[in-house]
């Protein structure tokens, strides 16, 4: 009877232990210093687990050391791969959990964690590599490189290059489906004896609330108005020039290029309800007087007519007819699809008032004895972007603005250094489904009451649906706006201009789309990405969606 | 000595029970290896990086109404969804993601009050 005992404890030890397998990750080549190309190797272990068919990782790299230069797949032949990219967040590990154990961090971030997986974080950036075959992985084949420049630490806020990239988690499967124990190997990367710190390069630091910061340029002109450095900024928003002189006067500016994917998304009902709001407080401007702005570079970002006369009904009603997708005879310079007008400075001095006028201050001077001299910050705004989603947002108390507005019902900046940063949540339901006809319907559902103002950009595949009608429901007050922005592209919305009538409850908008082929379901078909709403009291919603 | 045994033998039993004895199949349904799941409930796509379209499927644990999510693979905002109304078992699907940003995602089975049935990660390429 022991012997059975044994036998089925046995069994029973076997059916709970699980084989395993691991990723692995270390330097190809020897960097020891700054400026260096670190060439990291990503591969696969198969140990004691499974027959691996789908590999799936995430890491992240600190962006103040390390700038991503390029990736090659080593995948084999006949593989599917695939790179994704992030700038600004980090992982944030399972509490109480291993952090090498690849698949319980796996299932934090799919199953458990949801958006409290990662967090925004300016210094880090995170890399994802997917890897799926038809036949096993070889063990330890690798599946990427990644090539990294070594940046300076100096004002990095790092001392040294500890722990500068780490393996987050892995997905490692079968070709059923079923999972592979992972863990990883090491636990984190680390350099060290890196030489060539404090060298004296010069360092621009770009500063915008915009998270694509490698879709930027910088410009360095001498006092004769050439250029001298191009170039662009890298993922963290920073730039390293060498062959300045020291005690020469340059210039620097910052600019965004025009064939940006998302500059239709600058511009929203927010800012319209923003430079209204100026409009009818009747504000005028740098030199002061009733205002709802918060700072005097609004004034100048706001004028999107162009006729440096500060903001007024003609700016208000030319962003209107901008979201209407009206054409208003103007030539405006409204930031939008294919059109940037932006504005940089040094961000200590980025809006400042002089002389009743607002400042882009750009000159700087490398000196050899002040290594504080070395570095800028180098702030940047665009025309029409008065709510700052894509721009720097000024830290010069001369540049904000101090005066209050008594004529709208708007906000009111009632003193410097008491801005008006008020936003709300609120629920709302976006939702496509085929109804009885074969349609597809996409309905945005809210329960909001108090809503002057919302805006909706929707994209969908214009190859399987051809938009057939916009159904409003908004009330009768509202001026409500539709307009196909290019193929499989839509803004949808509504604005009170007298800032009384509200959004109605229930279902204001629904998109009816008639397919182009035979589905029997819709889903990604139909995705959403500017959702905005803003009160009567400028309040901005920002809506969630469960 | 007798139950330790019995209940030893039942762990092992359990332990070699096969969740597909437990699935109903629609008999018009023939649900391909690379989409089959051995769960009760669940969503699984053909493949992880999806160009174009990709098939899917969802099993449900009774007919009615559920929500598909598309949620973005870094910050989990969701970015589409669609009601779906489906039968017990497997129903085979697609998800479109030609006009999707090239990202990393998760799409997600939930029930009408969004309690969520089922997770995958997928990467547009």
């Amino acid at each position: 009877m022991k012997k059975i005992l044994l036998l089925l404890v046995s069994v029973l030890f076997t059916l709970s232990s699980f084989g395993q397998s691991s990723i692995s990750y270390s330097p190809v080549n020897t960097v020891t210093k700054v400026g260096d190309t670190l060439i990291m190797k990503f591969q696969y272990y198969k140990v004691d687990g499974g027959d691996l068919t789908l590999g799936q990782f995430d890491f992240e790299y600190n962006n103040k050391l390390l700038s991503y230069i390029s990736h090659q797949s080593m995948a084999p032949t006949g593989a599917s791969f695939a790179r994704n990219n992030w700038t600004g967040y980090k992982f944030n590990p399972k509490a109480n959990s291993d952090e090498d154990d690849m698949d319980v961090q796996y299932t934090w971030w799919k199953d458990e964690a949801g958006n409290a997986s990662y967090s925004t974080s300016a210094n880090w950036s995170v890399e994802r590599v997917t890897v799926q075959h038809s036949t096993a992985y070889v063990d330890g084949a690798e599946f990427v490189k990644y090539s990294f420049k070594l940046k300076d630490k100096f004002n990095s806020g790092y001392d040294n290059y500890n722990d500068i990239i780490k393996v987050n988690w892995a997905n490692y499967q079968k070709a059923d489906g079923t999972g592979i124990q992972t863990e990883k190997n090491p636990s984190t990367q680390s350099l060290s004896g890196i030489e060539g710190g404090n060298a004296g390069a010069f360092v621009i630091n770009l500063k915008t609330a915009n998270s694509a910061k490698t879709d930027y340029s910088y410009t360095i002109k001498n006092g004769a108005g050439e250029s001298v450095a191009t170039g662009d900024f890298d993922e963290s928003g920073q730039a390293s020039i060498s062959g300045l002189e020291n005690d020469v006067t340059y210039t620097a500016e910052a600019n965004l290029k025009e064939d940006a994917t998302y500059l239709d998304e600058v511009v929203t009902v927010s800012d319209l309800a923003l430079v209204f709001a100026e409009a009818i407080g009747a504000g005028s401007g740098p030199s002061g007087g009733s205002t709802t702005f918060d700072y005097f570079i609004q004034d100048i970002m706001g004028d999107v007519v162009g006729d440096n006369d500060g903001v007024d009904f003609q700016d208000s009603y030319e962003i209107l007819a901008y979201l209407q997708g009206v054409t208003s005879g103007n030539t405006n310079l409204i930031t939008q699809d294919g059109q940037t007008e932006d504005y940089s400075g040094i961000e200590s001095t980025y809006g400042a008032v002089a002389n009743n006028t607002v400042t882009f201050a750009k000159s700087f001077t490398p000196i050899d004895s002040d290594v504080s001299s070395k570095t800028i910050d180098l702030a940047h705004g665009l025309r029409g972007d008065v709510n700052f989603s894509h721009s720097w947002e000024p830290s010069v108390s001369s540049g904000e603005k101090t005066t209050v507005s008594s004529s709208s019902s708007f906000r009111m900046s009632s003193a410097a250094g008491s801005k008006y940063n008020q936003t709300e949540t609120a629920n709302i339901d976006l939702i496509s489904e085929i109804n009885d006809e074969g349609k597809v319907v996409f309905s945005i559902n809210s329960e909001i009451e108090d809503m002057v103002g919302s805006q909706f950009n929707i994209v969908y595949d214009p190859s399987i649906l051809s938009l057939e009608n916009v159904i409003f429901d908004t009330g009768n007050e509202m001026t409500n706006f539709s307009n196909v922005i290019e193929a499989g592209y839509v803004r949808v919305g509504s604005f009170d201009q007298n800032v009384s009538s509200t959004v109605k409850a229930g279902t204001p908008y629904q998109l009816v789309f008639v397919p182009l082929e035979d589905i029997s379901n819709a889903s990604g078909l139909i995705s959403f990405r500017v959702k905005e709403g803003v009160k009567a009291d400028g309040t901005q919603i920002n809506f969630i969606i469960q | 000595m007798k139950k330790i045994l019995t209940l030893l033998s039942l762990v092992l039993m359990m332990g070699c029970y096969q969740d597909d004895d437990l699935v109903t199949l629609y008999p018009d349904q023939e649900v391909p290896q690379s989409l089959q799941i051995k769960e009760l409930i669940g969503i699984k796509l053909e493949s992880t990086i999806v160009t174009d379209r990709v098939a899917m499927n969802v099993k449900l644990p009774l007919d009615g109404k559920y929500r598909i999510k598309i949620r973005h693979g870094m910050n989990n905002e969701l970015i589409s969804q669609e009601m779906i109304t489906a039968g017990e078992g497997d129903n085979l699907l697609k998800v479109y993601v030609a006009s999707l940003e090239k990202s990393g995602y998760v799409i997600q089975l939930t029930d009408e009050l969004h309690n969520i049935l089922g997770n995958q990660s997928f990467v547009v390429n």
